[in-house]
């Protein structure tokens, strides 16, 4: 084992990361805000990557486009989910909640399977993102150096706009309390609409980053990168943007390095791996690697 | 500026207001005094817009039109300048002391006069700007009321209810915040204050409503229901 195989698994970890990590942000920032975890949010990354699949290669949208496309119809998704899943439940036990989303998420896998069928797409990404790029010793493709720079720029994007503007401000003191964040003349419904669609953008963009790194897409492809990503929420501190970040990270270099460094014949495990981190995780740290001691809202 | 008429809400099945008549005068400051439970929250949670009344009106005056708003959500009574500093100061713990503030003045698109409030809040309570970068559940309990109270008057409304001041406080900090209650009067603000502290309440109040399980009992100026036997024994604790 030489130290570039091993600087190639790390690399190879940081882009699975960063698609963890944008997908866990969603999952956190909804359930910051109303307390339950959206179970359809892997079905963005699927939408995602279908609209990428429409816009750019149907419509032929240039790629750069299409990208804004894919967080355009990600957020719409969103916002629709919690107009119809979330908002009448608002009030509900907890565990309505959850089923509502579930149900959507059904529905939504259900009419992906009729209506474009179960069969994978292939999504070939333009010639100039295929290309290897050298950097020292390593030799990226610059799909893959893509994903990582738009994911780190989006997620700056986030950070920046939760904690520096007038509507982050207003965002995040909801997430606290929605009596009070009224009396400051908050509208939380708006802000909780704004919160899905921010959550569900950053999922459609990992979406068209998993297509085009595989290079194939398909109905149900969202439900596993979703699972893991949950796990990474989970694993940062559910709630916590930055958790979900870091979760996002640990859980993709953990998942990469162990699959790589152990002896091939573990490699089916891949995914026992990514349980068994979460597992240690939690026994260690209860609250996840950011979280706070969790409390409900009273 | 404000009237209560005929108010009901029923909360969680109970019936806890029954039908209440209140007003306050612009300037003043009354109190709504009366035992836990007696529905003095609830009526200032239905004034502002968090619970809603069955039946009765509210109306509130503003630049000498009367608008009726005991139908609109809270976020459109703030506006018309109503500010609820509710019960056990709710100060948002995760966001910072100064955020706390700006957050009381997110309606407001007057930058540079929500700059001078800002700078007289830190004028009236200048720990608030010691501590600006701390997170708001790092402050002490009197200092986290200090914020409630200034985050309360950065909307610059015109009538503050004030839920509460007093609780759990030490004797020197309740003190404290009746007479920068005083002086915030003295400014022009109208408050109408719910408190356990009758006897603190009765002494700053113009007017006072003594409230028992959802209905007013008594209603005078604060020196006369001081001096009323009923309620020197019930809430004075003079026999």
């Amino acid at each position: 084992m030489t130290a570039s195989y091993i600087l190639e698994q790390i690399v190879n970890g940081i882009i699975l990361g960063s698609m963890y990590a944008l997908i866990a942000i969603g999952f956190s920032l909804i359930y910051g805000i109303v307390r339950l975890i959206n179970f359809a949010h892997g079905d963005i990354v699927t939408i995602g990557s279908f609209a990428m699949l429409a816009s750019a290669v149907a419509l032929k949208i240039p790629f750069p486009l299409a990208i804004l496309v894919v967080l355009v119809t990600g957020a719409a998704t969103g916002m629709m989910i919690e107009r119809i899943a979330f908002r009448p439940m608002r009030g509900a036990p907890q565990v309505t909640g959850f089923i509502a989303s579930l149900a959507v998420a059904i529905v939504m896998e259900n009419i992906g399977i009729m209506t474009l069928t179960a069969q994978p797409r292939s999504f070939i990404v333009p010639a100039y993102l295929s290309k290897f790029i050298a950097i020292g010793p390593l030799s990226v493709r610059a799909i893959d150096l893509a994903i990582v720079v738009l994911a780190v720029l989006l997620m700056a994007a986030l950070a920046l706009f939760v904690r520096f503007t007038r509507t982050g401000m207003a965002m995040r003191a909801t997430a606290e309390n929605y009596n009070v964040a009224r009396l400051m003349g908050i509208n939380i419904d708006r802000m909780i609409l704004l919160a899905f669609a921010i959550g569900s953008a950053l999922a459609a963009a990992a979406g068209l980053m998993w297509g085009s790194k595989y290079s194939q897409i398909s109905p149900l492809m969202g439900l596993i990168p979703g699972l893991k990503a949950f796990v990474a929420a989970v694993i940062g501190g559910v709630g916590s943007i930055s958790g979900a970040m870091l979760g996002g990270y640990v859980l993709g270099l953990a998942e990469v390095l162990l699959v790589g460094l152990l002896p091939p014949e573990y490699s089916g495990y891949r995914n026992v791996f990514v349980f068994a981190v979460l597992i240690i995780i939690l026994l260690v740290m209860p609250n996840g690697l950011l979280g706070h001691s969790t409390e409900e809202r009273a | 500026m404000l009237w209560l008429e005929d108010v009901h809400v029923r909360r969680g099945g109970t019936h806890a207001l029954q039908g209440i008549d209140v007003e306050v005068r612009r300037g003043e400051i009354v109190a709504l005094i009366g035992a836990n439970g007696a529905g003095k929250t609830t009526t200032l949670s239905t004034i502002s817009g968090l619970l809603r009344p069955q039946r009765g009106r509210i109306h509130f005056e503003i630049e000498g039109r009367r608008i009726d708003i005991g139908r609109i959500r809270a976020e459109r009574i703030v506006a018309a300048g109503i500010s609820h500093c509710p019960e056990g100061r709710q100060i948002f713990g995760n966001l910072s002391v100064q955020e706390n503030l700006q957050i009381g003045a997110y309606l407001r698109h007057d930058r540079e006069a929500v700059g001078n409030d800002l700078r007289s809040i830190h004028a009236l309570f200048p720990i608030l700007r010691e501590r600006a970068n701390l997170p708001g559940n790092r402050l002490s309990g009197g200092e986290q009321m200090m914020l409630a109270i200034g985050r309360a008057l950065m909307s610059r409304p015109k009538l503050l209810l004030l839920d509460e001041p007093s609780l759990g406080l030490a004797p020197r900090l309740v003190e404290q915040i009746f007479d920068i209650l005083q002086r915030i009067r003295g400014d022009g603000m109208t408050v109408l204050l719910v408190e356990q502290n009758a006897a603190m309440a009765l002494d700053l109040a113009d007017r006072a409503y003594v409230l028992e399980t959802g209905a007013i009992k008594l209603s005078g100026t604060g020196k006369a229901l001081a001096q009323n036997a009923d309620v020197r024994r019930a809430y004075l604790g003079v026999a």
